[in-house]
Parts: C-alpha cells; structure tokens; sequence
C-alpha cells in the first residue's frame, strides 16, 4: 500500500489553458489552494527544428526560425542571420545594418505589448490587453508594408534583406512612434500602477539575482532582478555601440527586487529605449544603396562551427551552428530564453497560491513555440 | 489606520484613474478604434508600388499563382522551397519543335506536364518568387494584379480545393510528343543540391 497523501491534489493546469499562453502542462501538487511542487511538462508543440535544419539550405532555414519565437520573428530572424554572416565573413552595408535594427526593435515593442497584454489578462485585467493589442496592430501594419507578412516574416536574408524600405515607411514610423509614445503612460497608468495590479504582483514571485543567474534566466527577467546583463550592450553585435540607450533594471520600487511588478516594469521601459532606438536608427538611416548586393548566389559556409548569441525580447538567443562546407548545415541548435525563464518556475512559485502561480507564469513571459521550437 | 485609510485612497484613486482612461476611450470613439465589420468593410491593403523590378517588387503574401504560359519548367521554385509544395513534372519535346516563347524571349524547352501547388503545406515565406528566371510564380496580387486580383481568403470547402494544379497542357500534347519516333525522357531529373 502506497502512502496516502490526504492533503493533497494533484491538478493539471493546461495543456489547454488560456494562461499558459500556449500549449503548457503544468503538473500542480497543491495543498488546499498553496502549490507545493510544480513541475512543467512541455513537447506539445515540438515541430522537430533542429532536424528540420539538417534537411534544409542555410538560406531555408530562416523561414523555421520565424516559427520558433512566433511573436518576435524580426529577432529570430536577426539572430540567425547574424550568426550564419559572422561564419561567412560578410560584413553587410550600413543601411542594411539600420533596417535590422529598426525591425528588432520594433519588433521588440511588438512584442513586450504582447506579454504585459497577456500579463494583464492573467491578472483580471481586460480593457488593457485591447489597448494593448491596438497598439500592436500599428506594429504589424508596418511590417505588412515592409515585407508583406504581418506574423512570419522572413525578411532578413543571409548578406542582406528581403526587401528594401518602401516608400512612407520613415514617416509612418515616426507617425507611430509619436502616436505611441504617449500611450505607454497611459497603458502604465491603467495597468502598471493600478492598486489591484501592484497587490496581485508586488512582492510575488520573487527571483532572486543568485537564483536568477544560477538557471541561466536572461532577458528581461534577468534584468527585472536587479542584473544590468543586455547583449545589445555587454555582447556588441550588428550597431549597437551606435546608439544610446539605458538597460533598465527592477529595483523593487513596490516590493522586493526581482518580484513580478519589476518585470513588468523592466518591459514598460525597454518600449521606452527602443524607441529611442528606432528614432536615432531613423535618423542616421542611409537612403542609399542595394539591400541585396551583398547576398551571396551560393551559401556555403566554410567549415567550423559557431555559437553566437543576440538579445531577443526574451533574452538571449543562442545559434550554434556547425558546418561541413556544403549547403545545408549539420546542426542548428537553437538557445531558447523562454526554455530558461520557465525551468526557474518551479523555484520561484512553490509556495503561492494557484492565481499567484498563474501571475508569476504571466511574468515570465514565455512563449512556447520557442520552448518546445 | 493610517495605512487601512492609504490603501483605500490608492484604490479608489487609481479605479478612477482606470475609470478616466477608459471613459475618454468612449468619449472620443474615432473611425478606427471602432471593430470593422469584417466581411462587408476590410482595411485597406498597404500601398506599394508593384511592378517586375526587383526592388519595388510586389510584398503580399497571399495565394501562389503560376502563369503557365512563361513557365520554362527549370525547378528553381520547386528547389527553394523548404516544404516541398511545388511539384513538377516535366517532359522534353524532340529538337526544332516550336512550344512557344515566354514574355522575356526565352525558347521554351520543357513541356511542363504538372505544376502542382498545394497550399495546405504552403508556409508563405516567399522564396519561390525570387529564384525564378521567368518571373511566372508570384503570390496574387502582385504583378499584373488587374489579371490576378489580391486573394487573401482563399477559403475552399474541400482540402482537395486548396492542390492548385495550374499545367495547362492537354493529353493530346504529351501524347504528341510521347508517341514520336524520338524516344523520350519521361521526365527530368531533379538535380540534387
């Protein structure tokens, strides 16, 4: 006879859950409504990336990053095609250089609006993620003009772009950065420092900096502990070391130092920064020159391997590619952020209550797509 | 107490914060924070200028279409694509016979006897379009988008609907070029990248 455990329940929340933004189970040992162990299992959206890799040209592999990190495909996209470049030894022209980093970082407001939205509505909150998600659309619109897609880009080409900028894009985004720049205070009035929200959030969930860094957590959750750890400053990759911009860090300003209101607010001020990014990019955009002249007719990397990393909204996102000099690689391995940030889960919400595990899964802000790719 | 009567203060100001930001939504309804309504009214797609230059090139993604009548049956499509959705087959005619010219004066070699697109595995990335010498396959909407209007809910009762068989040969034809003293290939073989 086993033992019986009286007290407690074992619940399964998803796989289809509307708050484990995606298809996540979540295997909860509870003990009247505190949890006492989680354990996440994953794998239902696996759609074999990296063996998918192994059969595919280096050029058609970029498509399967896209669908990796579905909600900020720009930067998947960046990063592979960052990391294939640095193997190949093409240093693409500046304008193509700008036009990425307009992408990321737009793409990077995209989708920050996208986890505070849904942050927001795990917490009870509804009219922001509408607020939110109209804000968004903008976003969209732009890329839909840019290269015609509005989810799955496969816009940035191994040597250069797809597409060169169409005509208006500049003045539509400054159109929507000025337009948008107002309404983050208005989504952070309605939402960030609304009573409710800060006593669902503040002082939950805390991760420790040590805990932090020792599950390799990176990103903005990383960063919501207090850590100043950003690629885009510390790992220079593409222009970064042009612009001017902070990495904002939680500093416990309602709770404690790495709770779940620090990393919402982390995200509020990165849309700040990249804005401010995606106005200097604008500015010192060249208009001259060929997006495609440095594409080359066939891609075969020489032989050698390469990991390199970029910070995606998520944090870091990791390529290791290894090559044997003919046209499809040998192995693509992808490092996925949000695989990190959901494996601290177990450490940071044991102990809360089921509504707070829902809040501390919302803030991390994972998206499973990339987890499972 | 004080704190009992702070907590109170903060809630009620910051509903009627909430309460304030919403409210001035509802007051100041414009066209376009209003729902479309969808089927009768649709947004307007974004303006680009189309055309066959490579560098204002047509940006939709949307149904693929082929023009049989450029098509030179070279496989660059079919070889980009990372899901195998085009399928072609392909025979080739005896020497001197005439199958016609394509728009960009090139002789025609192959007779394409099947150019199947099925759209259900489709992933929309658009690397057929490039590759092609002729410039035939692109998504609708695009070039020469008076022939072809934008289709973007191409929506099918059938799976079978959505297999896009678009070679517009006839049985006669192959059996023409088939049944000839010349023996043929019957098809050409993939070149393996």
């Amino acid at each position: 006879m086993g033992i019986v455990h009286g007290d407690e329940m074992v619940l399964n929340i998803g796989p289809q859950h509307p708050s484990t933004h995606g298809v996540l189970r979540l295997k909860v040992h509870t003990d009247g409504e505190i949890v006492s162990k989680i354990t996440p299992y994953i794998g239902y959206l696996h759609r074999c990336f990296e063996k998918h890799c192994e059969n595919l040209t280096y050029e058609q592999v970029i498509p399967f990053t896209d669908r990796c990190d579905y909600i900020s495909s720009m930067n998947n996209n960046f990063g592979y095609v960052v990391t294939v470049e640095e193997l190949m030894d093409i240093h693409v022209s500046e304008k193509v250089e700008h036009i990425r980093v307009i992408m990321a970082e737009l793409n990077r407001i995209a989708s920050h609006l996208l986890a505070l939205g849904t942050f927001g509505m795990d917490v009870g909150a509804f009219t922001p993620f509408l607020y939110m998600f109209r804000d968004r659309e903008n976003i969209l619109d732009l890329f839909e003009m840019t290269c015609g897609a509005r989810l799955l880009y496969n816009y940035m080409w191994i040597g250069g772009l797809s597409h060169d900028l169409p005509v208006g894009f500049v003045e539509k985004t400054y159109e929507f950065l000025d337009y948008f720049e107002p309404k983050i205070k208005e989504n952070d009035d309605l939402l960030m420092y609304n009573k409710i929200f800060i006593e669902r959030t503040a002082d939950v969930g805390v991760l420790p900096p040590e805990v932090a860094i020792s599950y390799g957590v990176t990103g903005p959750n990383l960063r919501g502990s207090g850590v100043q750890w950003d690629l885009r400053k510390d790992e220079q990759y593409s222009i970064y070391d042009r612009f001017d911009f902070e990495i904002p860090v939680g500093t416990g300003q309602m709770g404690t130092v790495g709770d779940c209101w620090d990393r919402y607010w982390v995200r509020t001020q990165e849309m700040k920064e990249s804005i401010g990014i995606v106005r200097q990019a604008l500015k010192q955009l060249p208009t001259e020159g060929d997006v495609q002249e440095l594409v080359p007719k066939k891609i075969r990397p020489p032989k050698g391997s390469i990991y390199k990393r970029t910070e995606s909204p998520r944090g870091d996102l990791g390529f290791y590619i290894i090559s044997d000099g003919k046209p499809t690689p040998v192995r693509v391995k992808l490092r996925s952020p949000a695989f990190t940030a959901l494996s601290a889960l177990s450490a940071i919400a044991e102990g809360w209550m089921i509504s707070d595990v829902i809040a501390i899964l919302g803030s991390l802000d994972i998206v499973l797509g990339e987890i499972d790719r | 107490m004080g704190e009992y009567l702070q907590n109170i203060w903060a809630s009620i100001s910051s509903s009627l914060v909430g309460m304030s930001i919403t409210l001035k939504h509802l007051l100041l309804i414009r066209k376009g924070n209003v729902t479309l309504q969808y089927p009768e009214e649709k947004w307007p797609r974004p303006e680009r200028n189309i055309g066959f230059d490579h560098k204002d090139y047509n940006v939709i993604r949307s149904k693929l279409h082929v023009d049989m009548d450029d098509c030179i049956g070279c496989y660059k499509c079919a070889r980009a694509c990372p899901v195998d959705c085009i399928k072609i087959e392909t025979i080739k005619v005896p020497k001197g016979t005439d199958i016609g010219t394509t728009s960009n004066d090139t002789k025609k070699r192959l007779l394409v006897t099947r150019f199947d697109i099925d759209m259900t595995e489709c992933m929309y990335c658009n690397l057929c379009v490039y590759p092609c010498p002729e410039e035939c396959i692109f998504m609708t909407g695009g070039p020469n988008s008076s022939k072809h209007p934008i289709d973007y809910e191409f929506s099918e009762y059938n799976r079978e609907g959505l297999m896009y068989p678009f070679a517009t040969v006839t049985q006669e034809e192959i059996d023409r070029y088939t049944d000839s003293e010349t023996p043929e290939k019957p098809a050409e073989k993939e070149e393996t990248a």
